[in-house]
């Protein structure tokens, strides 16, 4: 580990600490738990890799593990804050959420289907399997999110400045780890995959150096992303948190049933009509 | 490598495109977006444009077209006809607004109900997809020329009915809900 790599490491050791206690101060952990444990398994994870180096030696397999592993268990709990973000805000608008969850659901189906289908051919290393899906969980988030926001912009449901900031925050990380792992994978499944096949070992001592490189590089890169992503969330959690929105009162049902056919059959009568306009 | 250099730009202004639709800080098709519930005051000013009809369609007679053209000089005809176009133009861009606030009724109401049907909601996001091409090729034929401008006739007929359904269907919700709840609709 490097000094610019211990100075982010230990500056995001502070930022993380300051993110679970403003969590836990703003009382963030009763309206969005699973963004909360998001955070405290962030810290958790970096206090834990970070005791496994100082145990076993940033260089040992041990390390090594620990790292990806980490790093996957991150992946799939900032899932479940953003199946949290995407719960929340829309559950009060019954209707709508009935099929919003039904489109997101299909769409996570198929594209954790991808991500497994995509780590599936990569050669049995765990760097290069890390990096796949890593690289395809933050796709699909920021899939996802876009999705859960393309609905709320349409339905003209607006977006609470914490939920904001917390997807700011998400996306920024997700497309600097999809951007990154992508640049990795193409560096280790091209001119570095000799240094993760056993039968090259040969040549595993002159690639250290070059791996090293990558590897500090790609580490600096994702560790500021970390870095603004948490700053984001600290800032908007600055302030104690308004109180939350009161829920919306419903229609009866009734009122869809009579209106939402007819207000399409005209919207479709304008549409013929739009097409005879246009015929010579 | 190349591949990295496709996906890279996309992801990037993928992620724009999110950013952009975290903060509402566009125009008129924001309105709704603005508050945290949908306002019926708010995203549905009432609808307008059609009712100058009779006005516009004085202004743009064929009668007043062929006057022009035999008794103008030739530069101020042309400069007329290109004001009525521009005028039509600007027309059939209300026409827009009063059809978009009808298809934002139906958004409204499907977010306040407590079931939707997803053949319902894909049908108008379909029939709204489709609005918007088709209006951007009638406006694109408007302007030159292609399209006489009495054509516009049936359309304001068929958007001044869908306005007083509109109405129609705006006080019907405002009476349920107010039935239902008088202290809480945003109406």
């Amino acid at each position: 580990m490097n000094s610019l790599e211990l100075i982010l490491t230990c500056s995001i050791f502070l930022f993380l600490i300051m993110l679970c206690v403003l969590v836990f101060a703003r009382k963030v952990q009763t309206i969005l738990p699973l963004f909360a444990a998001y955070s405290c398994v962030m810290l958790f994870d970096l206090a834990g890799v970070w005791l496994i180096y100082h145990r076993f030696g940033f260089a040992s397999l041990t390390s090594y593990y620990a790292y990806w592993v980490a790093l996957l268990i991150n992946a799939v709990v900032r899932s479940f804050a953003i199946a949290e973000l995407c719960r929340y805000g829309l559950r009060a608008y019954h209707g709508i959420w009935a099929l919003v969850w039904r489109v997101l659901t299909t769409l996570s189906i198929l594209l954790l289907a991808r991500t497994c289908l995509d780590a599936w051919g990569q050669p049995n290393r765990v760097a290069i399997y890390g990096t796949t899906i890593d690289r395809d969980f933050a796709l699909a988030s920021i899939v996802i999110l876009a999705v859960l926001l393309l609905f709320r912009n349409y339905y003209g449901i607006a977006v609470e400045p914490l939920q904001r900031a917390i997807a700011v925050g998400i996306c920024f990380i997700c497309v600097v780890d999809f951007v990154g792992n992508t640049v990795l994978r193409n560096i280790f499944t091209g001119y570095l995959l000799s240094f993760f096949l056993s039968n090259q070992q040969a040549i595993w001592s002159a690639l250290t150096p070059q791996f090293e490189r990558v590897r500090e590089s790609w580490n600096a890169i994702h560790l500021v992303s970390f870095m603004v992503s948490m700053g984001i969330w600290c800032f908007a959690l600055r302030k104690p948190l308004p109180a939350p929105a009161e829920a919306p009162v419903l229609l009866p049902a009734g009122v869809y049933r009579e209106l939402s056919p007819a207000i399409n059959l005209r919207l479709a009568s304008f549409n013929n009509r739009m097409v005879e306009l246009l015929k010579p | 490598m190349n591949n990295l250099l496709a996906i890279v730009p996309i992801v990037i202004a993928f992620s724009g495109v999110l950013v952009w639709l975290l903060f509402p800080w566009r125009g008129s098709s924001g309105t709704a977006a603005s508050s945290t519930h949908p306002n019926f005051n708010d995203a549905l000013p009432a609808p307008k444009h059609f009712r100058y009809f009779s006005q516009i369609r004085q202004a743009l007679s064929r009668t007043d077209d062929e006057y022009l053209i035999e008794n103008a000089p030739s530069a101020v005809a042309k400069q007329a006809l290109r004001d009525r176009r521009a005028v039509a133009r600007s027309y059939l861009e209300g026409l827009h607004e009063d059809f978009s606030n009808l298809a934002r009724l139906g958004r409204i109401i499907a977010t306040l109900s407590p079931e939707v049907s997803h053949k319902q909601e894909t049908e108008r996001l379909i029939l709204t997809l489709k609005f918007q091409m088709l209006y951007a090729l009638v406006w694109l034929r408007l302007s030159t020329g292609k399209i006489p401008l009495q054509n516009m006739e049936h359309l304001t007929g068929l958007v001044g009915r869908l306005a007083a359904r509109m109405d129609e269907a705006m006080a019907e919700i405002v009476a349920l809900s107010s039935a239902q709840n008088p202290d809480r609709l945003g109406v």
